[in-house]
């Protein structure tokens, strides 16, 4: 475990030395995902300011929603949503081989070396508008904030369960860059409350393809609404994280590498 | 001691084909016609612990391959292997820590950072202590005279640099075996000197080196036994003198006379190699065919000769030979 975690924080500085040979690019980056992340923030900032609502929530409530969305998705992608692109593109061009010849588990290290710095613009972002929105309700008590962290930690577990799956794909179905769009497509729901949807599609994102804990139920539990409808997501998002780390056994064992 | 035993080694896999016009291309997102590649066709290979073993064959021919599979990269479809005790595919990770790798095409480097930082990195993931790494890096900078080079970015390094960094990245942790795919593609004769220096240092040491390479001086140089696939079977295995007389006993000579040279379309055992005027020319002797004494004699008295060099032929055309070969003979 300490060799991993060494590993990991060689990998993560090297990540933050060779971003940084480009800072103009870096700063750039970074504001540009965060300008690009806030876009739902302000589509719903102007929805409400037409007078219409999403049901049992105020602006402020869906503001805190969203900026934990941008939270999850920031944190996400600067830890370990790297792993995508880069099976991505070292598959396609047959550099897998590399990860593949060092004596750790190929998963960890595909994973240690994703690590994105220009996610910190999404992770500010995030902060900011969860901050700034939860500012001007009441203030959350020690037990919501500690639903909210146990509760984050299943919205970044299913975040891994996506980056897994989604890389898995890409040993099989090389080349595959609209995999991003798909992700995006699914997981978009999560930004807006449950109770917008029908009965059957809240039971499709929260207990088939659990969307609606990658935000919904942290912001939940950080509002100190009612969360009861997480419990029975526990085992799915556990079960969505084995089936994901099976798919990935099962497709690296079909990388057929690239011609030498 | 054999330190890698390969029996009955194959490797099937699927692709696609499809022609290439506009209307191949628009067939091919509906229907693609999917095609077996027989990469090996059964491998059967052992080295000594020590060696410097060449590994050669034409492009396609499954050498890539072999030494995919023997770095627990791919999967063979059928047969075994045993390399230092373990299998590679089936014990991908407690394997790798005992051997190393460069493909000279696949940077282990990372592009905007010196090559010190990317070391670092293979000194956690090997878990290399802070002594062995200081002394095997010192060491290893020094032998290629790297010194003042490993702290500047990998983007600013020459090639040759780059690829003796490789090298360093590569051997770090002190590996029993290292694979080299084309360590010297398009490098200058000085770094291609350097490190095939360096490979032989290494390999006094004990350290056994598979290369696999489409220069034959890295062969003629540094391997004292080649193997050669061809299609996926094995054409070729034994020392560098059984190599060059793969094909019998030949010479080479340059050929410098006063009178016009004939076009020696047929003379047995002599066979045109250049010329470079009507007066000089470079001819390969059969020499199963042909009497050295009687040749130079024949010649002598026909067009005069003013100069004459004889040399073995080079390795090139022994290999190419081979390479039209189909299986072993």
């Amino acid at each position: 475990m300490t060799r991993l975690i060494k590993i990991y924080l060689v990998s993560l500085k090297n990540s933050f030395a060779a971003r940084m040979a480009y800072r103009g690019d870096f700063f750039l980056c970074c504001v540009l995902i965060l300008v690009s992340e806030m876009l739902v923030p302000l589509l719903t900032m102007l929805i409400y300011s037409t007078g219409a609502s999403f049901p049992g929530w105020n602006l402020a409530e869906v503001m805190v929603l969203q900026g934990v969305f941008m939270l999850a998705r920031g944190t996400a992608n600067l830890l370990f949503f790297g792993i995508v692109y880069n099976t991505l593109s070292h598959v396609r061009e047959g550099t897998y081989d590399l990860f593949m010849i060092k004596p750790v588990s190929v998963l960890f290290i595909s994973i240690a070396s994703g690590f994105e710095p220009d996610s910190i613009g999404t992770i500010a972002g995030g902060l900011l508008v969860t901050a700034v929105s939860a500012g001007q309700l009441q203030p959350p008590d020690g037990a919501d904030i500690l639903r909210f962290l146990l509760i984050f930690a299943f919205s970044l577990l299913i975040l891994f369960s996506f980056a897994v799956l989604m890389s898995a794909t890409v040993f099989k179905w090389v080349g595959n860059s609209r995999i991003y769009e798909i992700f995006d497509s699914i997981t978009s729901f999560g930004n807006y409350p449950l109770t917008i949807f029908g009965r059957t599609f809240r039971i499709i994102i929260s207990y088939i393809i659990p969307v609606s804990v990658i935000a919904f139920y942290p912001a939940s539990a950080l509002l100190g609404k009612d969360i009861s409808g997480f419990v029975p997501a526990i085992p799915v998002c556990v079960l969505f994280l084995i089936l994901s780390l099976g798919v990935w056994k099962l497709m690296l064992s079909k990388y057929t590498s690239a011609g030498g | 001691m054999d330190i890698i035993r390969i029996r009955d080694l194959k490797k099937v896999y699927k692709t696609y084909e499809r022609g290439s016009t506009f209307l191949d291309t628009v067939k091919s997102l509906f229907v693609r016609k999917c095609i077996e590649i027989e990469a090996l066709k059964g491998i059967t290979l052992s080295v000594g612990q020590g060696e410097i073993l060449g590994f050669l064959g034409p492009n396609g021919a499954g050498k890539s391959t072999t030494l995919k599979i023997l770095t627990g990269v791919l999967f063979p479809t059928s047969g075994e292997a045993d390399v230092m005790g373990y299998t590679p595919w089936r014990h991908r990770k407690s394997y790798v820590s005992h051997i190393g790798a460069v493909f000279g095409q696949k940077s282990q480097l990372i592009w905007d950072i010196p090559p010190l930082d990317s070391f670092e990195m293979n000194k956690a993931i090997y878990g290399i202590s802070d002594k062995n790494y200081k002394d095997r890096l010192d060491s290893m900078t020094e032998m290629l005279g790297l010194q003042n080079i490993i702290r500047k970015p990998t983007r600013q390094l020459s090639l040759g640099e780059r690829m003796k960094c490789e090298f360093i990245m590569a051997m770090l942790h002190d590996p029993g075996i290292v694979f080299l795919d084309e360590p010297t593609i398009g490098l200058d004769v000085v770094a291609k000197e350097k490190i095939r220096d360096f490979i032989r240092e290494q390999n006094k040491r004990g350290v056994t080196f598979i290369l696999t390479t489409h220069d034959m001086g890295d062969i003629e140089k540094l391997a004292k036994r080649v193997v050669v696939i061809n299609s996926g079977e094995l054409v070729f295995d034994g020392g560098m003198d059984a190599l060059r007389k793969f094909s019998g006993v030949k010479k080479r000579v340059h050929l410098a006379v006063k009178k016009e040279l004939p076009p020696f379309e047929s003379d047995p055992g002599v066979q045109l190699i250049s010329r470079t005027s009507p007066t000089v020319a470079e001819l390969e002797l059969d020499m199963a065919r042909i009497e050295l004494n009687t040749f130079i004699r024949d010649i002598n008295e026909k067009y005069i000769i003013s100069d004459m060099t004889m040399s073995d032929p080079p390795i090139e055309s022994v290999i190419r030979e081979l390479y039209t070969q189909k299986s072993t003979p």
